[in-house]
């Protein structure tokens, strides 16, 4: 079992200064959710108003985890407005997303091109 | 790894826990699920479902709850028959979440997540605090 991990420093190809890119893996629970939190808010501060969060080598999601995720797009919402994709393989990640409901407030997308590329359209 | 507990989830039918009521215990909390659940015989999704369950009743223990008087949330496990049911009870006053808030909310989800990952969720509240109970069947 992989513990979790977050990094921030990689470019996304051929789009605006307002993208950011998060990579996480690992266990997403309450223990590190106040770090994903910190991650997040960071973007936003920064100016980031279209963030990929790239879960692909997440295997395990919480409620907390979810709650910080939605937290993050109404922060979006309250910077002007935003959007949040993230990319998710782990198929039981990705049921947590469709039983909470969160799959209707931010796109799930199977792979880091999908979901910078529907952003892009996102303007 | 600070948890007081012993267990032995291959020879054991039942088996208690007590852990510190803190973050970092959560991982030894879903350990302690996985391996029972496995002995116990429980298919690998509902291992998975099971697991995740335990982990939001014992995160709701941690954020919520109180522990006693040594700092321990109290965690067990019983197999019977085809029932595996864990239990995790805390000192504090259970905080009923608000089950119809807006899908963005950034809290509230726990106890509808365990409902819909385990057969059965019970919630005992007394003056002396809470136990959440969990139980999956196994086909």
């Amino acid at each position: 079992m992989r513990s979790f991990y977050i990094s921030d420093n990689h470019e996304v190809d051929d789009v605006d200064g307002d993208f950011a890119l998060l990579v996480m893996g690992g266990e997403l629970d309450y223990e590190v959710s106040p770090q994903i939190r910190a991650r997040l808010v960071g973007a936003i501060k920064d100016g980031r108003r279209r963030l990929v969060l790239d879960l692909t080598e997440v295997t395990f999601i919480d409620s907390t985890a979810i709650g910080v995720l939605a937290g993050t797009v109404v922060k979006l919402d309250e910077a002007g407005g935003g959007s949040l994709a993230v990319v998710c393989a782990h198929e039981k990640v990705v049921q947590i997303f469709e039983i909470t409901g969160l799959d209707s407030v931010i796109s799930v997308h199977s792979s880091r091109d999908d979901a910078v590329s529907a952003l892009s359209l996102a303007g | 790894m600070q948890s007081s507990g012993e267990y032995d989830a291959a020879s054991l039918a039942q088996s208690e826990l007590l852990l510190p009521a803190r973050r970092a215990e959560l991982a030894v909390a879903r350990k302690y699920a996985a391996d029972f659940a496995e002995a116990f015989g429980l298919e690998p999704d509902d291992s998975y479902d099971f697991v995740l369950a335990v982990n939001e009743a014992v995160t709701n223990a941690v954020r919520h709850g109180a522990s006693d008087d040594r700092g321990m949330i109290h965690l067990s496990i019983v197999a019977d028959a085809d029932r595996l049911t864990f239990a995790v009870r805390d000192n504090g006053t259970f905080a009923m979440p608000v089950m119809d808030g807006p899908v963005n909310s950034d809290h509230g989800r726990g106890l509808a997540l365990m409902a819909s990952l385990v057969d059965e969720v019970q919630l005992e509240i007394d003056p002396g605090g809470t136990t959440v109970r969990l139980s999956k069947v196994r086909p």
